[in-house]
Formats: structure tokens, sequence, C-alpha cells
């Protein structure tokens, strides 16, 4: 009986312990499921046609939030166009060892409408600090460069992001 | 009389099994309540440095005049660029941020903070799966103790003396918190 029950709970622990992709990949949340990724730069030039959407992005982590893991970006490496992938803290969490490794996320792409305030408030922000307390530090977003950065910047009073439900960082 | 055993004894050997756990959820319980003050899970240090103007090029390029400049062999695990001003180089616990064509650079040291990214890990269930049916097994346990604990001592110093006001401003507290600042 006590074998029987050790065994059990082993092989339940070895069922349960975070589970890997396959290969040096990590996977957090429900995973990827979406075969083809949307390119980002398709993703913030036509930003409307995605909205609401469950989407796939690849890239590059060029940030996660220090403290609670519960953001990350997600950025092309040969144009800079990154977006922000948010997830319910706790839920999923994000080591900050994922800076600078190739990953894959999914999640419904949703726009944050600014008041004219909260606008010129951010710009404020980004231009006097350098770092954001809670997460990577942003480069000073230049009005020409739309979707470039750290952050996906203010587009029309809008900042995009996606709510993560899963995601794949390679290891 | 055979209740009374059955408590302590009940009360003694959950309290065994589940004193190691019960200490690692003190001290993440402290450190992630003061989350506002301080970074629970990870140490890091940021320096300034200067190199030398950089020249105009690709990422690759760049990446290794900075590197080479700043003497780190390392080969980086990335290199991104950001904005046309702006390059990011990932090596391992490191992150170079670069401002083009200036080359300042804003060298991020990270690392685990030691025992403390565990203790939050095991805490906070970071891993679910196995650990969270264990982290509820761990909450009966609590309220298992709680339960028989308070059943322990008879006499004055127990219930029936000092021990019921004790229970009751313990629970005094957190309920006027709650009528103070949840419920008016």
């Amino acid at each position: 009986m006590r074998r029987v029950l050790t065994i059990t709970l082993a092989l339940a622990f070895l069922a349960t312990v975070p589970v890997f992709a396959g290969g040096d990949a990590v996977e957090y949340g429900d995973g990827v499921t979406i075969e083809q990724a949307v390119a980002m730069e398709t993703l913030l030039a036509s930003p409307d046609d995605y909205l609401g959407k469950t989407i796939r992005v690849d890239g590059v982590i060029t940030g996660v939030c220090k403290k609670r893991g519960c953001w990350m970006q997600v950025t092309d490496p040969d144009t800079g166009n990154g977006v922000r992938i948010k997830v319910e803290d706790g839920v999923i969490v994000f080591p900050y060892e994922a800076m600078g490794k190739k990953g894959s996320a999914e999640g419904v792409f949703e726009a944050i409408t600014l008041t004219p305030k909260q606008v010129e408030a951010r710009a404020a922000q980004k231009a006097a600090e350098h770092d954001h307390a809670e997460g990577e530090s942003c480069d000073k977003t230049d009005p020409k460069q739309e979707g470039a950065g750290c952050d996906a910047p203010v587009q029309q009073n809008r900042i995009f992001m996606i709510k993560g439900t899963g995601a794949v960082i390679q290891s | 009389m055979k209740w009374r055993k059955l408590i302590i004894a009940t009360h003694r050997d959950v309290g065994y099994f589940f004193a190691g756990l019960t200490v690692i959820y003190a001290i993440s319980g402290i450190a992630v309540n003061h989350i506002e003050d301080w970074n629970p899970n990870y140490v890091i240090r940021t320096e300034s440095v200067r190199v030398e103007e950089l020249p105009t090029g690709g990422n690759a390029v760049l990446a290794a005049t900075v590197l080479e400049r700043m003497g780190i062999a390392e080969e980086p695990e990335s290199v991104v660029r950001m904005a046309p001003d702006q390059l990011k180089i990932f090596l391992h616990q490191r992150t170079l941020t670069v401002a083009l064509p200036a080359g300042e650079v804003q060298d991020e040291h990270a690392r685990r903070r030691y025992a403390f990214f565990e203790v939050n890990y095991l805490h906070l269930n970071h891993g679910k799966g196995f650990w969270t049916w264990f982290a509820d097994l761990y909450a009966v346990g609590l309220i298992v103790l709680a339960c028989t604990g308070i059943f322990i001592i008879t006499g004055k110093k127990g219930l029936g003396g000092r021990g019921r006001w004790l229970l009751i401003a313990g629970l005094a507290i957190p309920i006027v918190y709650l009528v103070l600042v949840v419920w008016f």
C-alpha cells in the first residue's frame, strides 16, 4: 500500500512539474497553439485588423517586469517593433532570466484608450525617467518611430498590448 | 479524553510536518509584503559606462565593437535594435543598453536573490502544477493546527481563561481593520 502510494505521488509530481515544450523551451500558461505568428510590423501597422483577436507573436524578449513577472516585451530584433504581453499577476510569472531569449506569446490583442491628459503625462514620464519602477528601462519614444521601442507607443491615443494566455520561451 | 489525545497528537504531527514550510512561507510573506520597497526576487544593479563614439553599422558589428571596448569576451545571446538610436545587447544575466552613436551604455546586472527567490517561488506558487495541490494541503494543515491548538491547553491559560481573550483579540484586529478600511 505504502509503495503504491509513493509511486502514485511520484508520478503525480512528475506529471505536473513545469511543462517543457520540447527541446530547450519552457512553456508558460496555456503555451502557444497558433501555428503562424503575426509579424510585428504588420501588427503595429494595421492594429485595428487584429483588435479582439487571439494572435501569436514571435521575437526576442527585451523587457520583463522585474518584481512580479506580470508582463514581458516581445520585440522583432530586426525592426525594433515590439508589443507588451500582459498577464494576470500570479497566474503566469515570466522570469527575469527570459531577457534576451527568443520567445513566442499568444493572447488577445487589445487597445487601451488614453485621455489627452494621460498621453501628456506618459510622454513627460518617458522623457524624465530612464527606468520604470516595475520594469525594464524604455527609450524615449520618437513620434516618427511608431512601433519602435521597448513599449508599444501611443498611437492615436491608444496603447496596444496582448492579454497573454500563454508563452513559450527558449532557454 | 480520547479526543484530547487525538487533538494533541494531530497538532504535534501536523506541526512537525509543516514547521519548515511555515518558516519558508513566513520569510517569503515578509519579503513580498514589502515589494514596494525592494525587489524580493532579483538583485538588479545598473552602472553607466561610456565607450567611445560608435560608428554606423549593423547590429552585430556594433555589438562586437561595444563588447570589445568593454572587455567582454562573452558571446551575446541576442542583439536587438530597439530604435535607430538604441541597441540592446543581451548577455547571461546582463543587459547592455547602448545609446547610439554617443556610446553611453547602461550596464544592468541581474541575478536571483539567494534563498528569497526560492522561498517566493514556493509561496507565490510560480511553478503551478503539483505545488498548487501541496500548497492547498498546507493550507488545510494550518487550519488543522489552528483548530487543534486552541484546545491543547486547559484551565486558566486555555480557552476557559486567558486563551479566550487572546483568541478574540486576534480575530478582532482583522475585523476592525476591515470595518474601518473596507466596509465603511
